[in-house]
């Protein structure tokens, strides 16, 4: 180990103690029958647009290019497979990464709004995370919300010139702390009773804080470690998906 | 790994009609959706749980048990839905800390309850369709349903690349087991992150490889795949028909009642 590497490990370890004492879920799959029809339709119709323009970049780019098609299923089995690995954990309890902020850094946020919709529909079938009427509402947050932001906050950094590192553990932990306020505001604003919406938010913000908050501060030091491998030591790959620009 | 794939080819209503299979359930999960009552969802989650388990023939206590996967998720958002944090105490329980109330009222928790229920309902509506439905199957009906054949296309590969995938990571998992690559909380950030990006590498590699193969086939844009369909049969559907309309009746007449 670098002494990089092992000065972030001692962050994640401290953090992890300090924060991660009753980690148990994993990413916050709104569950299947959770929202009112309504709601469902009224997400769904929001992420139309977003996923249009997923679709028609990468019909755009396989009109260049055919063998993106094999190289994009792949982003989407691994975004799948990552997104159900076991994150280590002290505790013992199990939990899971989301795993789109560092396909947004890969593949670009279109190409993962399509994605993230098709493994959550995976997600829903194969392993009961979220559901099919969820899907809409899920997909904005987690597919459309999140990976736009670790993207913008990404390029943001890399325009002020910030430390490369710090800058994809911002995207990626903040990407997740987004798409879990986006989360908790769409179940607020569908289950607020006699409430405020408001005051409903900030109750399924403090509920789900406990295991969201030090799932993003892994997530990120995770995304950090597996970017700086990859940069280490698959520069050519980084190069065929567009994450590192051409330099011969 | 995926333990919903293996169960659902064993399946016993595996060669019934897709369609009637993803009819059946889409109907229900809205009806449960659009009623929210605690009856219909009892009815729903009754009438789904003895077809999977006894037509279907899905063991019972796998069933009990990947009923209870999205639990802390229901916990914890009926633990925000019932407490509340106010000046006046409400009817149900009141806890004093300090100046304010923890506190929530009878309305809430009626409310948290036929939130569950629904819930619970839905998800074994989804279940139905997963464990008796292999993804191919479902994938057919989406094309007959005329989702975009990019999605479609993307859809099947990715089911594909799935299995690829989690074979590479359970093996290499399993190499990093055996070298103590998870014996403290350092060394196993370390191993999941070279597990992650091991894993990019090979996918990449795949699926170079894999548009190499398509290529040498006459790949030409378009993925041909001979589809297995099942007949639907006249008695399945009368039934389908006959339960759903008996449901409907029964969610129109609570809206209209109550």
């Amino acid at each position: 180990m670098s002494g990089k590497q092992k000065r972030l490990m001692a962050a994640s370890v401290v953090l992890i103690l300090t924060l991660g004492i009753g980690q148990t879920a994993g990413a916050m799959h709104i569950m299947e029958g959770y929202l009112s029809g309504g709601f469902c339709i009224a997400w769904g119709v929001i992420c139309l647009p977003f996923l249009y323009a997923g679709v028609r970049s990468i019909q755009k780019s396989l009109n260049q290019n055919r063998k993106v098609l094999p190289l994009l299923a792949m982003a989407g089995a691994f975004v799948f497979v990552i997104s159900s690995l076991k994150l280590p954990s002290i505790t013992g309890s199990c939990s899971h990464m989301t795993g789109t902020g560092l396909g947004a850094l890969l593949f670009g946020p279109s190409a993962v709004s399509i994605l993230g919709l098709i493994v959550l529909l995976f997600q829903a079938l194969l392993l009961a995370h979220g559901g099919m009427t969820t899907l809409g509402a899920n997909t904005f947050s987690m597919a459309i919300a999140g990976p736009f932001v670790s993207f913008g906050i990404y390029k943001l950094c890399e325009r002020g010139k910030v430390n490369r590192r710090l800058s994809i553990f911002l995207a990626a932990a903040l990407g997740d702390l987004f798409t879990y306020c986006v989360t908790a505001f769409q179940m607020a604003i569908d289950h607020h009773g006699v409430n405020t919406v408001g005051g409903a938010f900030a109750k399924f913000l403090a509920v789900f804080a406990p295991t969201q908050i030090p799932l993003a501060v892994i997530e990120g030091i995770l995304t950090v470690l597996i970017m700086a491998a990859l940069e280490t030591y698959a520069r050519p790959e980084l190069r065929a998906v567009g994450y590192l620009k051409e330099e011969q | 790994m995926v333990i919903i794939d293996r169960l659902c080819y064993n399946s016993k209503l595996r060669y019934v009609n897709a369609g009637e299979k993803f009819a059946f359930s889409v109907l229900t999960l809205i009806a449960c959706v659009i009623s929210r009552s605690i009856r219909i969802s009892c009815l729903v989650l009754i009438m789904t749980g003895v077809l999977t388990v006894w037509k279907g023939g899905i063991p019972v206590s796998r069933y009990l048990r990947l009923l209870t996967i999205p639990l802390v998720f229901l916990i914890l958002s009926t633990l925000a839905i019932v407490l509340n944090l106010s000046g006046t105490p409400m009817d149900l329980f009141a806890v004093p800390i300090g100046s304010v109330y923890l506190t929530g009222s009878r309305d809430s928790l009626a409310y948290a309850l036929k939130l569950i229920l629904t819930a619970l309902a839905s998800v074994s509506c989804l279940y139905f369709l997963s464990l008796n439905t292999p993804m191919p199957d479902i994938l057919n009906v989406l094309r007959r349903i005329h989702c975009p054949r990019l999605i479609l296309e993307l859809m099947l590969l990715i089911y594909r690349f799935i299995f690829v995938l989690f074979e590479i990571s359970s093996a290499i998992r399993t190499a990093q087991n055996s070298r103590l690559g998870n014996r403290d909380y350092r060394t196993s950030m370390k191993s999941f992150s070279a597990l992650v990006s091991a894993l990019f590498i090979r996918a990449m590699k795949k699926s170079n490889a894999l548009y190499d193969a398509m290529e040498s086939r006459c790949y030409d844009g378009t993925i041909h795949v001979l589809d297995e369909t099942f007949p639907p049969r006249k008695r399945e559907i009368c039934w389908i028909l006959f339960f759903e309309a008996a449901l409907y009746l029964c969610v129109a007449a609570e809206k209209i009642v109550l």
